[in-house]
Order: C-alpha cells, then structure tokens, then sequence
C-alpha cells in the first residue's frame, strides 16, 4: 500500500459562499470571545458610518493550498484596546505594539479556527502569520478574481468586521 | 515550581497570555525565557537549561516544526516536555510534532482547563 496522499476534496464557491460556511465563520468567533476573552459578542448589520476614520487596524492571515485567499479582521482602536485588555485580563492596554499584536492574533485564531472547522480545507490549507494594517486607504489584490464574505460583530458596545477572500478558481 | 520555562511565539500577547493562563493553574517557574521564532528559541536552548517548552507552530524565520527538528538534530532540551500551542489544528500538523518529539498540543483558542489537562501530566510525569 502506498502513502500517497489523497487530494482535497475541492471547496466549491457555492459552499464558501453558503450559510452553512458563514455560520462556521459565526461559531468560530464566538469560540473566540468566549474562551480567550470571555466577552459576549452578537452578529450585528454593519453601522453607519463603519467606524471611525483614521484609526482602524486590519491583520491579514492568508490562505495557500485547498484554497488561496485571505481572512482580514477590522476593528478601531477603542475595540483593539477592548480585545487586547481582555486578552491580557482585565488592565487597560493603549500602547500600539500591544493593540497590532491583538488584532493580529485575533486574525489568527480567526483565520486557522474556520479553516480547521471546513473538513477539505482542514488538512489542506496552511496560514500565513498576521500582517497587521494601520488606516483605512487599503486595497487587498488578488491574483485571480475573488468572491468574499463579510460579517460584522459587536460586543462592548464595538465592532469587528470579518472578510474572508477565496480566489474564483474553476474546478479542474 | 524550579526551573526555567520557555515560551516560544511570535506574538508578545499570547506569550502573555500562556504565561498568565499557566499562572492561573498554578503552574509557574522560578525563571521565564520568551522567543518570538524558532531561531530565537534555539539560541536560548542552547545556552539555558529548561523545564518546559511552550511553543507556537506558525512563525516567521523558523516554524515550531522546523525547531522541533533542530532540537532533535542537536540534542537540546533532552528529556523536556514541549507543548505545541496553535491555531493550526489539523490532525497531520498535530501527527508531524508529535514525530518530531512534541509530547503536548493545544489549539488557539485555549482554556485554562486545556492548559491543566495539557501541561500538569507532562511535569508529573
């Protein structure tokens, strides 16, 4: 018998993309804020305005195998301090290493947490580490068209914003 | 507890938070390393004596695994316990450390109960 390792089953659009796969996305981050934060969080329509100008973070954990794309994480400053004190439990945490680090590692949990909740991404699909963006006048490209999922969350009276990109590829 | 403990991430956080969630199960030592990549870790091995390794897979310079590896290759750490500490939780990753001579895993999002189920056995033992 060989060790040939099976190929992934492939991940179709229809699947990223139905509500099967949001609500995985959904059950990740509240596994998150339960279990790390112990902070309630709710599905939310996203406000308007977004958030402020000027002062949000976005990480980037991105995807290569079974599927290439991306997970990014938003949140201002005010819910990156909210995270990153009850991360650290409880004392208030300002400082701007400290809020990246948050909001990166959040990313991370986020981004590996669905991945591994997707049986034919699970064992076919690494993560990048987290690359934390400062400001809003950001654009992620992609090498071939995408589609994408958002979702937005509060909790404590803040908001974190969820996109999950997965490049437009036609099964072979 | 005696002993030096090493906790390997790239995230200054979450070495925070598993030093602060080992605290809270009353596993705490007399000196506390941190490396924020393998290749750190591996300076630290090999001029420090350890009790534990905690350690986080996805890392930029050298992955968990790729330390796991090197430890094995020169004889570092001999006899100590290293715990993986992870987002990644696929099966074969968790099958590769374990080859590789990891002794625990904890997937990111953790508890304190994960940590004592984890960690406690392992200096028991």
């Amino acid at each position: 018998m060989s060790d040939t390792v099976l190929a992934a089953k492939p991940f179709l659009v229809e699947e990223f993309l139905s509500s099967e796969n949001i609500s995985l996305a959904d059950e990740t981050v509240f596994e998150i804020f339960a279990s790390m934060l112990s902070i309630d969080i709710s599905i939310t329509p996203p406000p308007v305005p977004e958030i402020g100008v000027g002062d949000e973070r976005t990480a980037i954990v991105g995807y290569s195998g079974a599927m290439r794309g991306c997970c990014e994480v938003q949140m201002d400053e005010k819910a990156a301090s909210v995270v990153a004190s009850a991360m650290l439990g409880g004392g208030p945490v300002t400082d701007a290493d400290s809020l990246d680090d948050a909001v990166g590692e959040i990313s991370n949990m986020i981004a590996g947490g669905w991945k591994d909740r997707v049986p034919s991404l699970s064992e076919h699909c690494a993560l990048s580490p987290p690359t934390v963006i400062t400001g809003r006048a950001y654009k992620v490209h992609m090498s071939r068209p995408s589609v994408k999922l958002m979702r937005c969350y509060t909790f404590q009276g803040q908001y974190l914003f969820l996109t999950l990109r997965r490049e437009d590829v036609p099964v072979a | 507890m005696k002993g030096t403990i090493l906790v390997v991430d790239d995230s200054a956080m979450m070495r925070k938070i598993v030093l602060r969630t080992l605290k809270m199960a009353e596993i705490e030592f007399e000196e506390v390393l941190e490396a924020g990549d393998g290749a750190e870790a591996l300076t630290e091995l090999r001029t420090h004596n350890v009790a534990l390794i905690m350690c986080d897979i996805n890392m930029p310079n050298m992955t968990g695994l790729e330390l796991l590896l090197k430890i094995k290759e020169e004889g570092l750490a001999p006899g100590v316990p290293i715990v993986m500490v992870t987002t990644e939780g696929s099966e074969s990753l968790v099958r590769q450390a374990i080859l590789a001579g990891a002794k625990g895993y904890i997937r990111k999002p953790f508890t304190l109960d994960h940590i004592k189920n984890n960690v406690k056995p392992l200096l028991a033992a």
